[in-house]
């Protein structure tokens, strides 16, 4: 139908695509080893030879220089020296300073890369010579040369051009109790534009200078911290703050920073908490929506909910497959006829798409996740729960049954692994707000919470569908009397529930794992917040699932323990129930049964 | 043709009460091992775990066959007992642990060098098979207690159980409650002295369990045939009516539970001791499902059905997990689909089905329609 | 969709049926993994593994026993991540089956399940993945990673490095709390103060720490709360996290720290239960750099590991056992180590020229078994633990592992604690 592409009567025994794969990743590094090696100045890699290969005086001044030009290939080829594998050839009596390559071929050996021009190290012939590490002699090194090239290295890592990379340089500097770094500190903040980065030298300093000798610097310095709210100085502070030897002034400053600061953490952690209950809720509330529909609507108790939201995520996984290098599953059944094993397999090809276009599968996989799972529902409807909607005690029996068996599907299907489903760029990363992290996916969870409650609102309250379902569930005798295909309007109702079911699914799919067993995670929480909230309320289920997630969290937060939260959770819960056992939202009825 | 179901249920159960008391355990132990009327080992101790799991499907259907109540924390009950059961074995184990210490092992790898208090009482057998008593029994009576005073049921009650599980489950996951963590315990070594490993103690085991099945049956079968039972049906049809006649249904539902509770708790305290370990694990909701299943396979409402259904369906899942490692639960889970749409009476209401099916489709001249369903249906609501 | 329906005619199918049918002697082992269930996850990879491992001895002439040849035939069977069931198959392996060895169990429970049956039933089993150690069955060989031959060197490791806090987090079960005590005791041992050492602690009435770590139940996915503790850990640099959280519970662990910014280079996360498997359903992307300690990687470069891939890789494409799948497979240590203990097994059988599990024992135990496998030589000890080599390795974009630092052939010690315990006591 979509381009299925039939190969044979035996795909199995083509498929090669492992292979395939691991070479066409092999090619990719390669490549990228070359194309840095031709971006890279030459003039670089030659100063590095001679660095290499030169006398002790004129090293100094070479490694010097080499810190400030922040390149990979400079760190790359300090860190294999350090590391005692970076070799000297002796090519017709020069000496060649090379670096052996990552792969190797059946004998063992690999090749070698020279330093000075990055290219593979041929003989005067030209043939690529191929070594064992046993083959070849390392460069010498002694411990005042370490200690040079670990400071080029740092001074590497402070132009390094990834933030991250920098920050962690300047908090290395700074906890390095050494006075002398402040000068490079400083000269590197002259040049930093990168906001996080910037803060943290100052900190760096700052803590630096809390080891001067002059008592009023080291006020200052405390002082300094104490405006940063640097989270990471606590200890040092503290230290000084016990310090018997150290002037009263600093002490005192030092205290007040370290109160200020753990103040400062107090709110960090309250906000924190808030928005991490905020984001749990929001997970649990997507998981529960579809459930609030077919058992709070319909009544039926759907223990398959779980593997609705699994074929969400499977969704999310093939489609992304199929924006990549293709998709392909084949089954073998331990039955035989006429000798031969019983099995089927399907290959569907890739787009092969890469950058921003390859990114974009995850708007392509949402519908796709929220129709394919709403038909598995429909057909789950037909053949199973129409026949059941008068006996929802046994609904329960019979689709765990179901959910036994789709569990069993997928691992033949998709194997019993878990699969990985990437995250787009988009969705990964996070950004500080007053020192709380808030990650990207979590704040897109909570808007897609947001759109798809709005969502549902819309469909049951503004449309005629919506009336119709509202009918059929009030009461569906008199709904059929009055001329409405109840039959039509469940069908329609347990397949939008198990659409959202999907949704939730492809959203799982960027915070946990894809598998077989993934939606046995989430149903006990699930019924838990439907029933929490009232049984066929919407709204209820939207309030019961803040509630319970922001729950756990605070009380996760208090005991320090995540399983002793979850308990006290669940025990609340059951109390809460007795209180109020229609939950938060309970339909008034004078119906007594 | 008349069919009698009762005079051949008691049939049934007098030759069964013979096969499993007298005649498997005489072929274990003086059949020679060459003849083929010799039981094995391995086979008495697969058959003694179906017989605790049987007592096990009887705790669940007097609740929701009988009473209405769809459990889901019968595995809670039943664990709980074998826990007890299981803290007494530990204590047994002595100094022949791996690290032969007077401490059980999981003690010793979490840095314990003392007993913990409330182990030390475990020592004896009969104050651990009262607390496997007082522990499912207290528990169930204060839950209950709670639970149908503000009348919850229906779902409410099965998911409220499945709550309280699964809080125990992740309760007994920490090892910090010092009961074994998620390994639970294991390696037991003697019960009242007795090698745990003999064939001897095997079949003594067996035959108790057997004992104890009939027993519960025999209980169960005299409690649900007097005005109780009467008052139990009536309240899974129609509590309300049953309320406005001047019953006080909580308080019968409460002993309902309470009493199935301690059933479970009966199936494993004997479980433990068969199959050699017990861990929280058995909590999970999943194991009070399968007890349903069992019942729901075998026929509810009656006293025969659970039995047979945990015969069969374990019976089943051990033949398949080893037949078609890849398919079973496939196998399994259509089987549970089709019989709770398609057979509502499981496996004993199934010749009343078939005969209800040959009556409306060969009979030529059909009299009064019969009733769809020849077991009372508290299933239709 | 297209369901092709398909009737393999394939010279392998063909030569599997033979090699079924042959009238050979055969021998019958036993493989005991769950095939369903929450562990089928890991566990179903070892099945597959062992399944290679019988057909490439069957196909190079079986077990040869004084002149004979036996064809190993495979008794599958389905623990289904359920214990008590576990040891019902363990029992039906050895009484029914008599089956002439077992590989199996993944889950320490599981193991610990089986163990009477097997001390019962004098069977033999063999245990492939890492574990708290702590124990010694005569029935039972562990070819798994001993706490010595992962955690304590990527502890060396990580102060050679210069790393000064450690945080330690795991799954709460008996693996991490064991090790995460052990470790808490070798980073005192190695001078670093308790208030260095995160995720708090547990003391009994004495005052003597029971129990090291943050913990997490099993299946785990919400760890925003921890991952922003370990922010706050961390903000003072030269920190790290000694991290034991089991299987797949890694994978929300992870998910977390990529979208919470903690880079390797600020924080490395050293791994204990995260393999090239588990890789494979992370953003490996963004974890580039974070650290794991295996006997064995799927990237070293030895000629043995690439003709195993190859052969492995091969044999996938042509099976057609149900359920095995044939695309996109990562091996990793618990694979290889299953791989081993077939050979050791065999290796050892044949010298004993028998079946029989006390003289295939005795042989075991001399010492002299060894096994040149992917991962290196590995030799079987006395104490019923492997000799190997131990990696170090960080992970790549491409979901493999950088090789860093070689352990050779490192001692399996299963009793740590007791010997740490006294270290300490004497330091004080």
């Amino acid at each position: 139908m979509w381009g299925a592409e039939e190969k044979s009567s035996v795909p199995f025994l083509e498929m090669n695509v492992f292979s395939k794969l691991s070479s066409v990743l092999l090619c990719g590094f390669l490549l990228h080893g070359l194309k840095a090696g031709a971006q890279e100045d030459p003039r670089l890699r030659s100063s590095l030879a001679r660095a290499i290969l030169s006398a002790e005086g004129e090293q100094q001044s070479i490694l010097g220089e080499l810190g400030e030009s922040g390149s990979p290939v400079v760190r790359e080829v300090l860190n294999a020296w350090v590391r005692d594998s970076l070799f000297a050839y002796d090519l017709d009596g020069i000496k060649i300073p090379v670096l052996l390559d990552d792969q190797s071929d059946a004998q063992g050996k690999v090749r070698a890369l020279r330093v000075d021009d990055g290219q593979v190290l041929r003989d005067a012939n030209g043939t690529e010579l191929r070594f064992q590490t046993a083959d070849l002699t390392a460069v010498d090194t002694d411990a005042r040369l370490r200690g040079l090239i670990q400071q080029t290295l740092d001074a590497i890592a402070l132009s390094d051009p990834d933030p991250n990379v920098r920050r962690s340089a300047v908090l290395k500097l700074g906890n390095s109790q050494k006075l002398k770094n402040v000068g490079v500190l400083q000269s590197r903040l002259a040049k930093e534009a990168e906001k996080t980065v910037r803060k943290s030298i100052s900190e760096a300093v700052a803590l630096l200078e809390l080891g001067e000798s002059d008592p009023s610097k080291q006020v200052a310095a405390a002082n300094q911290l104490r405006r940063l709210g640097a989270i990471g100085s606590v200890a040092s502070l503290q230290s000084l703050a016990s310090r018997s030897t150290a002037p009263a002034e600093v002490r005192k400053a030092a205290n007040s920073a370290v109160r200020a600061i753990e103040d400062h953490l107090a709110v960090v952690n309250f906000f924190g908490t808030v928005f991490r209950g905020l984001s749990l809720g929001s997970i649990l509330l997507v998981v529960a929506l579809g459930l609030a529909i077919t058992f709070g609507l319909m009544g039926v108790i759907n223990m398959a909910h779980g593997e609705m939201i699994a074929v969400g995520a499977y969704t999310c996984y093939v489609v992304q497959n199929l924006f990549g290098a293709g998709f392909g599953f084949s089954v073998n059944l331990p039955f035989h006829f006429l000798g031969h094993p019983l099995g089927f397999g399907l290959r569907l090809p890739g787009l092969n798409a890469t950058g921003a276009w390859y990114e974009s599968y995850f708007l392509f996989a949402l519908p796709l996740s929220f129709l394919t799972a709403a038909l598995a529902g429909l057909v789950l409807e037909r053949t199973v729960i129409r026949f059941l909607y008068r006996r929802p005690l046994e609904s329960l029996l019979a689709t765990w049954g179901v959910s036994l068996v789709m569990q069993q599907l997928f691992r033949m299907f998709f194997g019993a692994n878990n699969v990985q489903v990437n995250s787009p760029r988009w969705l990964l990363g996070h950004f500080s707000c007053y020192d709380v992290s808030l990650g990207y996916n979590r704040v897109f969870v909570i808007g897609f919470a947001v759109l798809i409650v709005f969502g549902t609102w819309l469909l049951l309250a503004k449309t005629p569908l919506g009336l119709l379902i509202r009918a059929v569930m009030q009461n569906r005798d008199m709904a059929s009397c009055m001329g409405v295909r109840t039959g039509r309007v469940n069908r329609l109702t347990f397949a939008f529930g198990s659409g959202l079911a999907g949704l939730a699914g492809a959203f799982l799919s960027q915070i946990g794992n894809v598998g077989p067993g993934m939606g046995q995670d989430h149903i006990v929480n699930a019924f838990m917040t439907v029933v929490v909230g009232g049984v066929g309320s919407i709204v209820g289920t939207i309030f019961a699932a803040i509630g319970v997630g922001a729950g756990d969290q605070i009380l996760q937060q208090l005991t320090g323990s995540p399983v002793t939260g979850k308990i006290v959770v669940l025990v609340c819960i059951i109390f809460f129930l007795q209180w109020k056992p229609g939950g938060l939202f309970s339909i008034r009825s004078r119906n007594l049964d | 043709m008349q069919f009698k179901p009762r005079n051949l249920e008691l049939w049934l159960m007098v030759a069964a009460a013979l096969l499993i008391i007298v005649v498997l355990p005489c072929l274990n132990a003086f059949a020679p091992e060459t003849s083929w009327l010799h039981v094995g080992n391995f086979t008495i101790n697969l058959y003694g775990k179906y017989l605790c799991y049987a007592i096990l499907a009887i705790s669940v259907d007097i609740l929701w066959g009988y009473t209405g109540l769809l459990s889901l924390g019968q595995a809670l009950f039943f664990s709980l007992g074998g826990y007890m059961m299981g803290m007494n074995l530990m204590r047994m184990i002595g100094e022949l642990g791996q690290y032969h210490k007077p401490i059980p092992d999981f003690l010793v790898f979490l840095g314990w060098t003392r007993l913990p208090a409330f182990w030390k009482p475990f020592a004896s057998l009969p104050f651990a098979l009262i607390m496997a008593a007082l522990v499912p029994g207290l528990l169930s009576a204060v839950f209950g207690f709670f639970a149908f005073r503000s009348r919850i049921r229906g779902v409410y009650f099965s998911i409220l159980t499945q709550a309280l599980t699964y809080a125990a489950c992740l309760l007994f996951f920490r090892n910090s409650l010092l009961m074994g963590g998620n390994n639970g315990f294991t390696d037991f070594k003697f019960i009242l002295g007795h090698d745990l490993r003999s064939p001897v103690t095997q079949r003594a085991l067996f035959i108790c369990s057997g004992v104890a099945l009939l027993l519960v049956y025999g209980v169960c079968r005299w409690l649900t045939n007097t005005k109780f039972g009467k008052i139990q049906r009536a309240i899974r049809d129609s509590e309300n009516r049953v309320m406005f006649s001047g019953y006080s249904t909580a308080n019968f539902k409460l002993l309902v539970f309470v009493l199935a509770a301690l059933i479970a708790s009966l199936a494993g305290i004997l479980y433990v001791p068969q199959v050699g370990i017990i861990n929280p694990g058995e909590m999970s909701t999943e194991k009070s499902l399968e007890a349903v299943v069992w019942v729901a396979v075998g026929g509810r409402a009656t006293l025969v059905g659970p039995i047979l259904g945990a015969f069969t369906v374990n019976a089943l899942k051990s033949w398949a997990t080893r037949a078609y490692p890849d398919l079973w639960l496939i196998l399994l889970g259509t089987m549970f689909i089709f019989v709770t749409v398609f057979l509502p009476g499981g496996m004993v209401g199934l010749p009343g089905q078939l005969l209800v099916l040959k009556r409306r489709y060969f009979s030529r001249t059909p009299k009064a329609p019969p009733a769809a369903n020849p077991t009372p249906s508290p299933f239709v609501k | 969709m297209k369901l092709i329906f398909n009737k393999i005619l394939g010279t392998a199918a063909m030569l599997g049926l033979l090699a079924v049918h042959a009238p050979a002697e055969t021998v019958k082992v036993g493989i005991l993994h769950s095939l369903s269930g929450t562990m089928a996850i890991s566990e179903t990879s070892l099945r597959d593994v062992l399944l290679f491992a019988f057909d490439e001895i069957n196909k190079s002439g079986g077990v040869k026993l004084g002149g004979k040849s036996y064809t190993i035939e495979p008794v599958i069977v389905d623990g289904a991540s359920n214990w008590p069931l576990f040891a019902e198959k363990a029992k039906q392996l050895l009484e029914q089956d008599k089956v002439a060895t077992v590989f199996g169990c993944w889950t320490s429970v599981s193991r610990k399940s089986v163990l009477p049956v097997f001390e019962k039933d004098n069977g033999m089993l063999f245990y492939p993945v890492q574990y708290e150690g702590e124990e010694l069955s005569k029935n039972i060989f562990y070819t798994a990673e001993a706490v010595n031959q992962q955690a304590t060197p990527a502890v060396d490791y990580l102060l050679k490095l210069g790393k000064k806090k450690f945080y330690l987090i795991g799954t709460d079960y008996v693996y991490p709390q064991t090790t995460n005590l052990i470790l808490y005791k070798y980073l005192l041992l190695h001078g670093i103060p308790i208030e260095n050492i995160g995720g708090g602690f547990r003391k009994d009435d004495a005052g003597n720490v029971i129990s090291a770590g943050k913990y997490t139940p099993f299946g785990h996915s919400d760890y925003q709360q921890i991952v922003a503790d370990i922010k706050q850990f961390a903000a003072s640099g030269d920190a790290c996290v000694l991290n034991t959280v089991n299987g797949d519970s890694n994978v929300p662990l992870f998910k977390e720290i990529a979208a919470a910014g903690l880079s390797a280079a600020d924080c490395p996360v050293v791994s204990f239960s995260l393999a090239e498997d588990e890789l494979r359903a992370l953003p490996t992307k963004d974890l580039v750099g974070e650290l794991g300690c295996w006997t064995y990687f799927m990237s070293l470069p030895t000629p043995v590991n690439k003709t195993f891939l190859a052969n492995w890789n091969g044999w996938l494409k042509t099976q057609n056992h149900s359920g095995v799948v044939k695309e996109k497979r990562a091996v990793d240590s618990p694979i290889v180590l299953s791989y081993d203990g077939v050979y050791l097994w065999k290796a050892a059988a044949e010298k004993a020229g028998s079946f029989d599990v006390d003289k295939v024992r005795e042989v075991l135990e001399s010492g002299a078994v060894a096994f040149n496998g992917p991962g290196g030589k590995i030799t079987m000890q006395k104490n019923h633990h492997a000799t190997k080599d131990v990696f170090m390795g960080e992970t790549k974009a491409n979901g493999q592992f950088k090789i860093l630092e070689t352990y050779p052939q490192v001692y399996g010690e299963p009793f740590m604690l007791k010997d740490l315990t006294a270290k300490l006591a004497q330091k004080k």
